[in-house]
């Protein structure tokens, strides 16, 4: 693996070709433009060229005010559009000098949980159509559906919950949600295992997936990637226990690592994940105090002191951060949003190199970006 | 990553060592600390912070104010500790440009090319400077400034 060029030069050999997968193709998550020199299988060089859904949201951003941005962080990406809530409302209640209430803080420790698991469900699906393995999406998309359900009876929606307030969260959970929640999540979490031990077993699988796309501890933290793909390679980083934010403090979960950082881990990373997340989200039914779900005053018009704040949290992708510039007006100055799947997109191309075409589908796929996000 | 103690003394060292160059030390919560840096030291200081730990760029970003200045904003983090460093170097609008940050951390690349693409600040020896979300057209541009008036709708 290189990571020197960052720019494809033209073949010069007449065994070169230059290989051009996009900004359609049917193994991309949303369109980008994977371009690849390759010499018979191997691939020379590689270049990702992105922006083709660029919505310019940052600009947006500066001309809405705070409440009128809180839906559209939910478009940032659609998998992750409630840890996308709730940093944005971390960062605004910072920047507010406000806490959310207790019970809030455990509502959106579950309703993140929940994204997370339905992420990762629909990841490892889009992932396992890659390589060629399509009745797991069917199970996986199966699967997803009764936690999009759960995530729907609290916020109403299926993908873009807009959930998270200023100090709060929009209502409280339906009567017998923790009956109907433990069901189901007891239900996944049998399934999630025969899967994982599907996935671990089938030998033309393992051969397809293991040793493939390395990506050593040292390479990831020099490409600069977070989330799975980097504790695939044994880091323990995980902002939810290096940077507790709400109420991980009080739970008890694991970070989980894998060590070879080959796509198998990658995938076994996210397939435990989603156990630990279910045990986080018992925790959280059981845990959950009763009392107010929301401030009791929240001002319609929110103006928080000039000022800025960094707010970041684990999506389940990696990384989110929030950088928010306020002059003391009810719109930002300057909204940053940096993106989990940006960082891991960068790090894709020079992932490539010296890899086979064939598994160009199952390396990408593997990392989970999300080009809606990598393009804002 | 090493198994240096990675935590607040940080911004004492580094005012200590780059005395004319950083001012303005802040550390406003726990796990954020800020500094205004000087633009002509920032690849010694980022050598610095690479060399004590702080192994991941996590984020650059533009700012602009008008009518004279212009920022960019470096968010640097480790993997082993929960410190956020924001350091900010203010530009001359009429020209901004600064020493890119791609032979410290290969990921400042994308960064770098994106702030340049939204608002025009250039970035000295960047290996591959040209725009990266936007189409090759809104070049000169610099939609993200304050005073950035609309592109013609040409459909």
């Amino acid at each position: 693996m290189t990571h020197e060029a960052t720019q494809i030069t033209s073949p010069t050999k007449p065994s070169e070709i230059l290989l051009h997968l996009g900004p359609q193709h049917p193994l991309q998550p949303g369109p980008f433009l994977l371009d690849l020199k390759i010499e018979g299988e191997t691939i020379r060089e590689a270049e990702l060229k992105i922006g083709y859904i660029h919505k310019g949201m940052e600009k947006v951003f500066e001309d809405r005010t705070y409440l009128q941005i809180l839906p559209l962080t939910d478009r940032i990406c659609y998998l992750a559009s409630n840890s996308n809530n709730d940093v944005y409302c971390r960062g605004v209640e910072e920047l507010l000098g406000i806490e959310p209430t207790e019970r809030a803080k455990y509502l959106r420790v579950l309703t993140n949980e929940l994204c997370r698991l339905q992420s990762h469900l629909l990841g490892i699906g889009e992932y396992a159509t890659d390589v060629g393995f399509l009745t797991m999406f069917i199970y996986m998309v199966r699967e997803r559906e009764g936690v999009v359900s759960l995530l729907e009876a609290i916020t109403g929606s299926r993908l873009n919950h807009n959930y998270a307030r200023f100090g709060g969260v929009a209502n409280d959970l339906p009567p017998g949600y923790k009956e109907m929640a433990l069901k189901t999540l007891g239900e996944l979490k049998k399934q999630v295992k025969s899967h994982d031990e599907m996935l671990s077993s089938d030998s033309i699988y393992l051969r397809r997936t293991k040793g493939v796309g390395v990506l050593t501890a040292k390479e990831a933290g020099e490409l600069g990637v977070a989330g799975p793909p980097l504790r695939a390679a044994g880091v323990e980083y995980d902002l939810r226990r290096m940077e507790p934010y709400l109420v991980y403090d009080d739970l008890d979960f694991k970070v989980i690592t894998q060590t070879d950082g080959d796509v198998f881990s990658r995938v076994k990373v996210r397939l435990l994940e989603i156990l630990e997340s279910i045990y986080i989200i018992e925790q959280c039914l059981d845990q959950m105090p009763s009392g107010p779900y929301k401030q009791d005053v929240t001002p319609y018009i929110t103006r928080p002191k000039p000022g800025e704040v960094y707010a970041r949290i684990e999506d389940p992708r990696g990384e989110m951060g929030m950088y928010i510039i306020s002059d003391g007006s009810d719109k930002p100055y300057r909204f940053r949003i940096r993106g989990p799947a940006f960082a891991t997109a960068q790090a894709l191309p020079p992932l490539l190199v010296g890899g086979y075409v064939a598994d160009v589908a199952a390396i990408a796929a593997s990392m989970d970006s999300c080009t809606s996000e990598v393009d804002r | 990553m090493g198994d240096e103690k990675i935590d607040k003394t940080i911004m004492i060292e580094l005012s200590n060592t780059f005395k004319d160059a950083v001012s303005d030390v802040d550390v406003p919560s726990p796990n954020r600390a800020v500094a205004r840096i000087d633009p002509g030291k920032v690849k010694e200081i980022m050598q610095f912070l690479l060399d004590n730990g702080f192994d991941h760029l996590s984020c650059v970003s533009g700012v602009d104010y008008p009518p004279d200045k212009m920022e960019v904003v470096y968010h640097v983090t480790s993997y082993s500790a929960p410190l956020v460093i924001t350091l900010k170097a203010s530009l001359p609008r009429d020209d901004p440009n600064i020493d890119s940050l791609c032979g410290i951390y290969w990921n400042a690349n994308w960064y770098e090319r994106e702030t340049y693409e939204l608002y025009g600040i250039k970035f000295n020896d960047c290996p591959y400077m040209k725009v990266l979300l936007l189409i090759e057209e809104m070049e000169g541009e610099w939609p993200l400034r304050k005073d950035y008036a609309g592109y013609p709708d040409l459909t």
